[in-house]
């Protein structure tokens, strides 16, 4: 075999060693018949002669010989080529199908493909990003995840396998100095933040040891995505002053485009700006936890490194400090590498797409392998001409293949165009859920994946029914056309097998988003705006000056034309934003196993009327539960049923430190956090009782809801004017948004059930045609013997759907497996929903008929005579 | 063309491969060869010997190699591969056929 390449590469590398060997072969030849003529007894001057006179021209055998190394292969890839060019013009309808049919599956892989390709496979673009880990401290016991004092990081620093900590946490500040005051996201990071991460800044500088000195001056760095939005993109943005918690806050730099971790935020700020991390480092409280923390690994160093030696400090910790870590709560802490932490949340969902799309391109293989099949069975005569020609068979099978890698690569390229255009859908999707969407693009390692699957559905399912002709001696030939119609059957069988499964899995998420849509949140969304309103905390530090502030803004907007109820609340439901969920002390519970916890939801006494959830027992808050006044809680009724079960619950007493009690004043019906979630337990607490900082406005009118936001931005800035108001969305807009993931797999999930569902449909009705094309003389025989015409149709439609029979009990055994699969994707729906699957299979076979008409038509309509004359 | 004949394409690939089941031989020894085992009837053409010869080679069912001539010089000497032998095997009963066809038109 390697003697043969060698052959071939020396004709194709070294021409003149060849032409040399060529030369010195031919002047031995010429010799030797120069030394024969000798022999017979004739001068040498005069054989001479009479040799070179009977060698003819060296020139023209030279290039005879010369023709035969022009490399072989590539010549008759050529002719094959040209030939297969020409008969596929001459067959358009087959060349077309089938890069129609390769285009959408390939389409649809590729494009999902690039995602998982931009989102999971590629490395984060840090440097390095594979010596990243983020650092996580648990409660076990609680299932609870536990931020990092700044005590535990100085002391997890000490971890030799690490070469940094970085820490991060996130606050909302209210920035001056722009064109309206506004609320940032800001990320409060350590000053190595950036070189731990492995990002250098587009302008300016990154943050520098010095910048988190306590009497540093503030600086701060713009993320790339607020500084394009904000500022234009104006790099002299870098030395701009602005105001910042009541300090000058100077711009020193600006991020590269580059996806955020942890977060995404607006701004980011040196550790020792941020006003909140301040007062818990001095107070020297290791349990002041509000920080997470990313570390970068030393070059060479192994993550169990890492594990084991954050693990002793931790032990060391629990010695030293018992009292941080109590004992029922359990204490462990780990190291995820982070592009796997960054993708957990989305991973599967993306693979379950591209398992799904895998199922698409399994129908295109199939139904490729059986166009070929029934092609095949159409130039059987022209193969066998060209066979008694004198074509070999590797010359034959060679044709075949090239043909196929022609359709293949249009296929492939027709596809990657389908791809193409569907990006922006998908760049979208993977909005929702990670900010690396904008890396997702069509890249050379998406191509190679493109141009192997297209090859591997081309060339293998074009040629292995080619294959199998050749195997058959010429005197089967007709037993073949049996099998082959055999196989084009069970091939048929599979792609509605498959198509049934997609589209049950379809038909679920469908039906899911119908119950979500459809779902009681236990609330009224109509006619309300809201909008979030965050107090800067350096204009209201007491907080005794916040209720107040509360108090006269649901005043103002009470006061709003057509307004008829307001409420104020931490946040609300149907909000990405969740409610702070505690531990809390139930008196008279003291001894349960699982410490009690709920969600802790801050609301004015407007709340439940605005958003029409119901009080069911007790009272609803009033004005008069204040600072100062008696603490009084309302709880939902599913924590009344937990704990209370059958019990008036007004008069209990609920505790968040065990110390403080509040009393319990009324019972509400329970509304929905996420529509998909059942309610949990719930304890409401009046906003005006606390210094809550950071709120969400309810606001209902008779008047369209969109027109409120002018209206609610007045009543703000009426009572300051340097107070920023944001996040202006009506309730229903909030719900539907809410529903955007389930939306999006449906939508998708639906697609590539449509894609299947076409493909399978004109694979059938190819294979019922080509088969009533084979038995025309049949049908004439039986016409012609007095069979009806509408007995014939009726054959032909029967059998066509006794495929399709098969095919869906195949795929009803299938879809059963694979939708207990789905289950965590599915509400309000069991994965065997009889309904589902009845109506799948009802409209599986409403287009398998239909997808059989046009041929049995044909066969109805076959004239006898024509053809039992074609017959002859 | 008394006496010679020329040779179909195929015909002369097969004889040279029948010629090289002998032995390791050169382009003049198997022109030499041919002439002599068809009893002076069959003259290859060199015209038509290395073009064969050397698409044989690069078809893979013969290698080359050079070596000393009878005479001490450096000639080309020509193998059966593998794939060659059982070309020949093939190549030999589809000709045993066709001629036997032939032969029955022929003798009908």
């Amino acid at each position: 075999m390697w003697r043969l390449l060698r052959t071939r590469l020396t004709s194709v590398i070294s021409r003149r060693r060849l032409e040399h060997e060529l030369d010195r072969e031919l002047a031995f030849h010429l010799d030797m018949l120069t030394e024969q003529h000798v022999r017979a007894g004739m001068a040498p001057g005069e054989a001479r002669r009479l040799a070179l006179r009977e060698f003819g021209r060296p020139d023209a055998v030279k290039e005879d010989v010369r023709e035969s190394w022009l490399s072989r292969t590539v010549e008759t890839f050529g002719q094959d080529a040209r030939y297969g060019l020409r008969t596929l013009r001459r067959s358009p309808g087959f060349a077309l199908v089938v890069i129609l049919t390769m285009a959408l599956g390939i389409g649809a892989n590729t494009a999902i493909f690039s995602v998982v390709n931009g989102v999971l496979l590629q490395p984060l673009p840090y440097d390095h990003a594979d010596r990243l880990l983020v650092l996580r401290q648990h409660r076990p016991l609680a299932e609870a995840e536990l931020p990092f004092s700044f005590q535990e990081l100085e002391e997890y620093r000490q971890v030799d396998a690490l070469e940094g900590i970085a820490e991060f946490h996130e606050m909302w500040f209210i920035l001056l100095g722009g064109a309206e005051p506004s609320r940032v996201a800001t990320g409060v990071v350590s000053s190595n933040f950036f070189d731990v991460l492995g990002v250098s800044p587009l302008h300016g500088r990154a943050f520098e040891p010095s910048d988190e000195r306590h009497d540093a001056p503030a600086v701060l760095l713009l993320s790339h995505r607020y500084w394009t939005h904000e500022f234009d993109s104006d790099p002299a943005i870098v030395g701009r002053l602005f105001e910042m918690n009541d300090r000058p806050h100077r711009v020193v730099g600006v991020l590269p485009p580059v996806p955020q971790y942890p977060s995404d935020v607006d701004v980011y700020m040196p550790a020792s700006a941020c006003p909140f991390r301040s007062e818990t480092v001095a107070s020297l409280d290791r349990t002041g936890r509000m920080m997470q923390a990313v570390a970068r690994m030393r070059p060479g160093v192994i993550v169990a490194d890492v594990r084991t030696g954050l693990t002793n400090v931790a032990g060391r910790m629990m010695a030293a400090h018992p009292e941080a870590y109590p004992e029922d709560l359990g204490f462990a802490v780990t190291a995820t590498p982070l592009q796997e932490d960054v993708t957990r949340s989305f991973r599967t969902m993306l693979l379950v797409l591209l398992g799904t799309a895998g199922f698409v391109l399994l129908i295109v293989c199939a139904s490729v392998a059986n166009l070929t099949l029934a092609r095949l069975a159409q130039r059987d005569r022209e193969l066998s001409v060209r066979a008694a020609l004198g074509a070999s068979r590797r010359r034959l099978l060679r044709q075949l293949l090239t043909e196929s890698t022609i359709l293949a690569l249009l296929g492939g390229l027709a596809g990657l165009a389908v791809a193409a255009a569907g990006l922006d859908l998908l760049v979208a999707f993977a909005g929702g859920f990670t900010s690396r969407a904008a890396e997702v693009h069509i890249d050379g390692f998406v191509l190679l994946y493109t141009l192997v699957i297209s090859t591997a559905t081309g060339i293998v399912f074009g040629s292995a029914p080619a294959l199998t002709r050749f195997k058959e001696d010429r005197h089967q030939r007709r037993h073949t056309s049996h099998a082959a119609q055999g196989a084009r059957g069970a091939l048929i069988v599979t792609q509605v097998a498959v198509s049934f499964m997609l589209l049950v899995g379809a038909g679920l998420t469908l039906r899911t988003l119908l119950e979500l849509q459809q779902v009681d949140p236990g609330f009224r969304t109509d006619n309300i705006m809201t909008a979030r309103v965050d107090l800067n905390f350096t204009r209201y530090e007491s907080p005794a000056s916040r209720a107040p502030f509360w108090e006269r803004l649901e005043g103002r907007l009470r006061e709003i034309p057509g307004v008829t109820s307001v409420g104020g609340a931490g946040t609300f439901p149907l909000n990405d934003r969740g409610p702070f969920n505690e531990f809390i002390h139930i008196e008279g519970h003291d001894n349960l196993t699982v410490r009690p916890r709920a969600d802790l939801r801050l609301v004015t006494p407007g709340y439940f009327e605005t958003l029409g959830q119901p009080l069911v027992s007790g009272r609803p808050f009033a004005a008069a539960d204040r600072e100062g006044a008696p603490y009084v809680v309302i709880i939902n009724r599913a924590m009344a049923q937990h704990y209370w079960p059958g019990e008036d619950v007004i008069g209990k007493r609920i505790s968040g430190d065990g110390k403080a009690w509040s009393t319990v004043v009324g019972m509400v019906a329970d509304a929905r956090q996420q529509l998909n979630r059942t309610p949990g337990d719930e304890i409401y607490v009046p906003m005006f009782q606390g210094g809550q900082l950071s709120s969400n406005w309810l606001v209902r009118s008779e008047r369209d809801p969109d027109a409120l936001a002018a209206d609610i931005r007045a009543a703000v800035r009426s009572l300051d004017a340097e107070q920023p108001v944001d996040a202006f969305r009506t309730l229903a807009a909030v719900r539907v948004a809410s529903l955007e993931s389930p939306r999006l797999t449906a939508i998708l999930l639906g697609l590539f059930a449509g894609l299947a569902l076409v493909i399978t449909a004109a694979g059938l009705a190819g294979v019922v045609a080509f088969s009533v094309s084979q038995r025309t003389q049949e049908f004439g025989v039986r016409m012609a013997l007095g069979a009806d015409r509408r007995a014939l149709f009726a054959l032909v439609v029967r059998q066509g759907l006794w495929l399709v029979v098969i095919g869906l009990s195949i795929g009803t055994a299938g879809a059963l497996v694979m939708a207990r699969t789905m289950t965590a994707l599915l509400f309000g729906v069991e994965p065997t929903d009889a309904l589902t699957f009845l109506s799948v299979a009802l409209v599986l076979m409403a287009v398998a008929a239909a997808a059989c008409l046009i041929p049995a038509r044909r066969a109805a309509a076959v004239d006898p005579m024509v053809a039992l004359r074609a017959g002859t | 063309m008394a006496g010679k004949s020329d040779l179909l394409q195929g015909t002369l690939d097969l004889l040279i491969l029948k010629t090289l089941a002998g032995g390791p031989m050169h382009g003049w020894g198997v022109a030499q060869r041919i002439h002599v085992l068809s009893e002076d009837i069959l003259q290859v053409n060199q015209g038509s010997l290395y073009p064969a010869l050397h698409r044989l080679e690069q078809q893979g069912l013969i290698a080359a190699e050079w070596g000393a001539s009878e005479n001490n010089r450096q000639a080309k000497f020509y193998q059966l591969t593998k794939a060659g032998r059982k070309q020949l095997v093939d190549e030999t009963r589809s000709w045993e056929r066709m001629a036997g066809a032939v032969a029955r038109i022929l003798n009908a």
